[in-house]
């Protein structure tokens, strides 16, 4: 009886492997017939059946609203279209236009490498795309159909329908397991949106903004200093890529993605305060102060941190980097120039740094090269601030509109992570002192509502400052975006800290770490990694934030929607087609940029295990 | 006696009777609040010796060796590591760590790094070496532990016993002088104990100055200088393993052994 048993078992056993190495993928699920997929995600049972229905109807409702609304003969779109370069870049002088082709080329160009490196992008099946467009297909239309147009415009978007359907149906079933990137699907669709401004009659529309404004409108396709440029850029875009991917097999991968990074933080600057601000140099000045400032700092600084990074230099080295710290602290007190000031202190930070990053020579001599790299851009950037603008622009900055939006998003971001961390650290010193300023300063930052810090930021701030320094209110603002991010995100690292577990810690100190070291190399590569999706929906609440420029009256992209464009005597009344259009841009930025955290979040997991 | 030159034959010229002393504890007590977690500890630890530390759980071995790198700081008593005594001393400290190198029981290598990185990282970064020649000490000390194939791997990638080794190594990599092993094996399934066993064996043999935390007899028998038997936060028994084994004196140590063989 009982070996019996076992025999059988045994069977049985064997039979249930041969049948998994037989079948070694699990088996196909049938797809549901349509109607059983009706029946069985929407139609379950009664309640789910009134459900449907009146969700559908309620669907279809909103949908019928909004295009009644967006095709409404009374819409006043031509106030955005006729203010499309007022809504991204205020008034930048039209004869400096080219200035911003080639920012934005340049960023575009960036861009295409970025990918290429990157080797961003992933396959899609042909049929998955197929499906997508079956489904935009029908969308267009059931919604042609439900839409007040007149019979010319039905026509026509129910053919596009029809044509988007038919593609769709043509790529489903028949390439089951073709695959196609997604960036080519990408670039395609932006082959098309820039061949139908060549080919679609959109209307020519301008603001011509001479001594009495004018406004133009004429039949055909846009105008050509819209539809070449970003035919331009379109074929920019798409070189830097293959020249991307051409070069990254020639070239050392790690060190290109790090100048890339690098290129991404730094070229901004430059782009806004010298390719947009065109900023009008003063040679006498520049030889007689600003490059002997900087001559003066990057030998000397250089010589001092090949000293001080020195791994015997002890105690010495702590001493001097203090006392440089409180020279640089004391210029304050004494009239002189601020990049002085400025330097000196970021010398100072550089010395206290040093015995964290001191070594062998090659150790020592890419430190001193940090240095000098940041010598010239900061040197640079500050000079070139300091010299005033040709770029004539009504208002008090050089540039406004979703650039100054952009812009201001940019620095915000920039140097509110570096302080964010900062604080964060502080936040869980062992320093009391460190300990209670970053608490108070946090919770404080934390209570008060971001649109006060704002007012008081614009308003007051420039009120309080000592004799002689001067803050233009974008700066003002800038300042206080970046303290409320810097709060916020040093809470997001702070979580991120806490979850390096105490191990972690004992380990880099039983190796003779000292404190900073096993925080830079330790600590924050690992909290970091922990915190990137709280701070990632940080940083898109902070674009969106951006928004509130425009109660304190600056000319940011929505104040120019809201308050400048219904200013116009043509277009009283047209705040509502704008502020669409503004939430449009809005919506696709953040969506773009929570697609793209999602992807950098599996990333980052993929090297952890 | 016999038995000593026996070993001495196996682990080469080691002349432990006129070795220095390396670590010395006077008086050592430590509380965790109102639990005393270390009373009185005195021993003396001589260099090239390997000792073995053994007790029922709770008994202080784990949190001793840890004063002993300061990763626990005690409260009463000296402390004295190749002759500079732990204090609040900040330089101190760091001078005495990179002298030991620990092994800890969860390995605890940096999940961010590869094998290679983890291994380099302090040689490059304390030790100041430069990079080329810390990888090339990396890799040789990742052929010492048995797995030169690793080194471009993460730390999850591994197993547990492939891990406990990587730890080993990068302990080794900053050219200790002592070696602290707190529990290496507590954390591993047991067909991997043996391969951690017998790096740790290779080291002995090398003649580094061992402290070992276990609850491997095994371990314990064959290669320990001396065995010390820990509870209640004292040292109750010190001998040689064969007195350990075969011959205590204590009642406690006896009550002990029945529990374990």
């Amino acid at each position: 009886m009982n070996s019996a048993n076992s025999t059988s078992q045994d069977q049985f056993s064997s039979d249930s492997l041969t049948d998994v190495s037989k079948n070694e993928l699990p088996p196909k699920v049938a797809a549901l017939s349509p109607t059983e997929w009706l029946k069985a995600n929407l139609f379950s049972n009664t309640f789910n059946s009134i459900l449907t229905v009146i969700s559908t109807a309620a669907i279809l409702l909103i949908i019928r609203g909004l295009l009644s609304f967006i095709f409404n003969p009374l819409r006043q779109w031509s106030a955005t279209a006729t203010n499309m370069r007022l809504l991204m870049t205020q008034a930048y002088p039209e004869h400096q236009y080219a200035r911003i082709w080639v920012s934005l080329g340049f960023l575009l160009f960036l861009t295409g490498i970025s990918l290429a490196f990157w080797r961003a992008g992933r396959s899609v099946q042909l049929s998955q795309v197929g499906k997508r467009l079956l489904a935009l297909g029908a969308f267009i239309l059931l919604a042609t159909l439900l839409a007040p147009f007149s019979n010319k415009a039905t026509i026509i978007w129910l053919i596009i329908g029809i044509f988007i359907v038919g593609i769709g149906f043509l790529l489903k079933p028949s390439h089951e397991d073709k695959t196609v990137s997604s960036l080519t699907l990408l670039s395609g669709a932006f082959l098309l949106a820039i061949l139908s401004l060549w080919v679609i009659p959109y209307g020519h529309h301008s603001y011509l903004s001479t001594r009495t404004p004018k406004i133009l409108a004429e039949p055909g396709t846009v105008a050509m200093t819209t539809k070449l440029p970003w035919t331009i850029m379109f074929v920019v875009a798409m070189c830097s890529y293959f020249l991307g991917s051409f070069i990254r097999e020639k070239i050392d991968e790690t060190r290109s993605k790090a100048v890339l990074s690098a290129t991404w933080l730094i070229s901004p600057l430059f782009l806004l305060f010298l390719v947009l601000r065109d900023p009008d140099f003063d040679t006498g000045h520049l030889l007689s102060t600003d490059i002997p400032i900087f001559l003066f700092f990057s030998i000397v600084g250089s010589v001092l941190l090949l000293w001080l990074t020195r791994p015997d230099i002890g105690e010495k080295g702590r001493v001097i980097s203090a006392a440089i710290l409180f020279v640089g602290f004391a210029t304050f007190l004494f009239q002189m120039l601020m990049i002085v000031r400025i330097l000196t202190l970021v010398l100072a930070f550089f010395a206290l740094a040093a015995p964290t990053f001191s070594g062998q020579k090659p150790a020592r001599i890419r430190y001193t090269k940090v240095w000098i790299a940041s010598m010239v851009i900061l040197c640079w950037l500050i000079t070139a601030i300091n010299t005033p603008s040709t770029a004539k622009v009504p208002g008090d900055f050089f540039i406004g509109g979703f650039a100054i939006t952009l812009m201001i998003f940019f620095f915000t971001m920039v140097l509110a992570f570096p302080l964010g961390v900062l604080l964060a650290l502080a936040r869980t010193s062992k320093f009391p002192i460190f300990r209670i300023i970053s608490t108070t300063f946090i919770e404080f930052i934390r209570g008060v509502p971001l649109i006060t810090i704002l007012i008081f930021f614009s308003v007051m701030v420039p009120l309080f400052l000592p004799d002689g320094m001067d803050l233009t209110e974008i700066a003002a603002v800038t300042i206080a975006f970046i303290i409320f991010e810097a709060a916020y995100l040093a809470e997001n690292v702070r979580g991120g800290l806490q979850s390096v577990t105490r191990g972690q810690h004992e380990a880099a100190e039983a190796v003779g770490m000292t404190n900073a070291q096993k925080t830079f190399f330790i600590v924050l590569p690992q909290a970091l990694r922990v915190a990137i999706p709280p701070m990632v929906g940080q940083i898109i609440a902070t674009f969106k934030e951006t928004g509130l420029l425009a109660i304190i009256g600056i000319f940011d992209f929505l104040y120019i929607a809201r308050s400048v464009i219904p200013g116009q005597t043509q277009y009283m009344g047209s705040t509502r087609e704008n502020l669409l259009f503004v939430s449009l841009v809005y919506l696709v930025i953040c969506f773009a940029m929570s697609k793209a955290s999602q992807r950098v979040e599996k990333r980052v997991g993929l090297g952890e295990r | 006696m016999t038995d000593n030159e026996t070993k001495s034959s196996v682990r080469g010229d080691r002349d432990l009777a006129n070795a220095q002393d390396i670590i010395v504890c006077e008086g050592v007590s430590k509380w965790f609040g109102d639990f005393q977690a270390l009373n009185n500890v005195s021993a003396t630890i001589k260099e090239q010796e390997v000792v073995v530390v053994l007790g029922p759980s709770g008994s202080g071995k784990s949190t001793w060796i840890r004063c002993i790198n300061r990763l626990e700081q005690h409260q009463e008593g000296r402390i004295m590591v190749d002759g500079v005594e732990l204090s609040n001393d900040l330089r101190n400290i760091e001078k005495v760590r990179s002298e030991v190198g620990m092994v800890f029981q969860m390995f605890n290598l940096f999940p961010h790094l590869t094998v290679r990185d983890n291994i380099s990282l302090a040689p490059i970064w304390v030790r100041k070496k430069p990079r080329a020649e810390a990888e090339e000490q990396a890799s040789s000390l990742l052929e010492r532990v048995g797995i030169p194939e690793q080194a471009d791997k993460f730390p999850g990638q591994l197993s547990g016993g492939q891990q406990q080794r990587v730890a080993i190594a990068r302990a080794l990599a900053m050219e200790p002088k002592i070696m602290l092993f707190d529990e290496p094996t507590s954390a591993l399934d047991p067909e991997m104990i043996k391969e951690v066993l017998d790096v740790m064996k290779e080291l002995a043999l090398s003649g580094m100055t061992m402290m070992v935390v276990t609850h491997e007899m095994g371990f314990a028998k064959e290669v320990a200088d001396k065995i010390m038997f820990m509870e209640g936060g004292q040292i109750v028994e010190t001998g040689t393993p064969e007195h350990f084994f075969t011959n205590p004196t204590e009642e406690r140590t006896k009550l002990f052994l029945s529990q374990i063989l």
